[in-house]
């Protein structure tokens, strides 16, 4: 390339917007420099070669929908989400609502009725009681009856435990005598003894709140019996 | 309708909330967009992460579209300013920026031993293409592929660079010399 105007000719060559005087001007010099065509021709070729290129296919993406649907169409989602949030939680609150107040569902010529304990022809306050009364008893029995399974299990469970570690005293202290070991022996017998029956105070107490709580409840829900009806 | 019309009214539509004018919009120009990150990336993995955020920065400014420029140099210019920034963060992350590693088989799937031959001749063309743009720096590189891809004008190009149109003229220029010079040398060109 030794022409001096090559430069500057082709690099306003590739400007589509030049003027048709200009571009006229480009050509005739073109024509008759051979420094020049060469030089564009060679450039032309460039150009023709990467005009070969092939498009690409777009790998499979989202193209934004799920963030779109996200941002921009909030309204619906969320409102459901918080319906669908809530559900189990009334659901939960309407079930406690018709245990403790002992509802009853009914249908009469006037349409669904909601009846509270208590009120008009539902179940009265004494018959509510007794069977407060039954339930507890049965259910305190019950409890009573596995306590003392468990308190029974507990007590073996001790005595295994005071024989192994009498052995293990036994063996490490041989020259022992026989008055040391019968001292030994009453001292942890009292010990077990002790043990169990704080263990068994203590569940008989936990077994007495509990059902001090059950009784308070019901007495609560006695006070706050309220007759109602719901068409 | 013209396409700069149906542009206007898939833009209005998705931002009254239409998922569907969304998707359209994004269809009509994800293919431009991908194949403009092949050739500036070298790779499909930088080039689908390109297109996303390049039509992430147009769903966060969809609402900026005023519609006095045609929405096709709008979305271009967004796709310069992410590749400039995505090459800035390769060159601080890979200590290189776009076609840094300078691999020839970059654009050819792994899995193209079971593609007919014509396809095989496709890629092998496109890798070519990939390796000797990235052999330009991203400037020109740049220049070239809005001005042979998409068809720009000088003008528009020194526009969306934000430089004169005479350096646009002048990197287009310096760029088709240099290719030729690597062509020349790799016996590509006579």
């Amino acid at each position: 390339m030794s022409c001096p105007r090559t430069s500057h000719l082709l690099t306003e060559y590739f400007d589509e917007s030049r003027s048709p005087s200009a571009r006229e001007e480009t050509e005739r010099h073109l024509r008759q420099c051979p420094d020049c065509s060469n030089e564009l021709s060679g450039l032309l070729s460039v150009q023709e070669s990467l005009r070969h290129w092939e498009e690409r296919r777009v790998p499979q993406w989202d193209r934004g929908v799920a963030l779109f649907r996200a941002e921009r169409q909030p309204e619906l989602p969320q409102r459901r989400g918080w319906i669908l949030q809530w559900l189990p939680t009334a659901a939960s609150l309407v079930m406690l609502v018709l245990l403790v107040f002992d509802a009853e569902i009914y249908r009469d010529e006037s349409g669904f009725r909601i009846v509270f304990a208590g009120a008009g022809t539902a179940v009265q306050q004494a018959q509510l009681d007794t069977r407060f009364e039954d339930f507890s008893t049965v259910q305190r029995q019950r409890q009573e009856q596995q306590l003392q399974q468990f308190l029974t299990r507990l007590d073996e469970q001790q005595a295994r435990r005071d024989l192994d570690l009498r052995q293990a005293v036994m063996s490490e202290a041989r020259q022992l005598g026989a008055e040391n070991f019968e001292r030994i022996y009453s001292y942890f017998e009292q010990q077990r003894q002790l043990d169990m029956e704080t263990v068994q105070v203590s569940y008989q107490q936990l077994l007495d709140r509990d059902f001090e709580t059950l009784r308070t409840m019901q007495q609560l829900a006695g006070v706050m019996q309220v007759p109602g009806q719901v068409q | 309708m013209t396409s700069d019309d149906a542009d206007q009214a898939l833009i209005e539509a998705a931002l009254a909330g239409s998922v569907a004018a969304w998707e359209k919009l994004v269809r009509r120009y994800e293919g431009r967009i991908y194949n403009y990150g092949l050739r500036l990336t070298g790779n499909a993995s930088d080039a689908l992460d390109l297109m996303q955020e390049v039509f992430l920065g147009v769903y966060r400014n969809l609402h900026r579209f005023r519609g006095d420029a045609r929405f096709s140099s709008w979305i271009f210019r967004i796709a310069h300013n992410k590749a400039v920034d995505m090459n800035r963060r390769n060159l601080l992350l890979r200590g290189h920026g776009f076609g840094g590693d300078e691999d020839p088989f970059a654009g050819i799937d792994a899995d193209s031993a079971l593609e007919p031959d014509w396809r095989l001749a496709e890629e092998q063309r496109n890798a070519q293409i990939q390796t000797l743009l990235a052999r330009l720096p991203l400037e020109q590189r740049l220049t070239v592929e809005l001005k042979i891809f998409q068809a720009l004008t000088f003008e528009e190009i020194a526009r969306l660079q934000e430089i004169s149109e005479n350096t646009a003229k002048t990197r287009f220029y310096t760029a088709l010399r240099k290719l030729k010079s690597i062509m020349e040398e790799s016996h590509v060109l006579p």
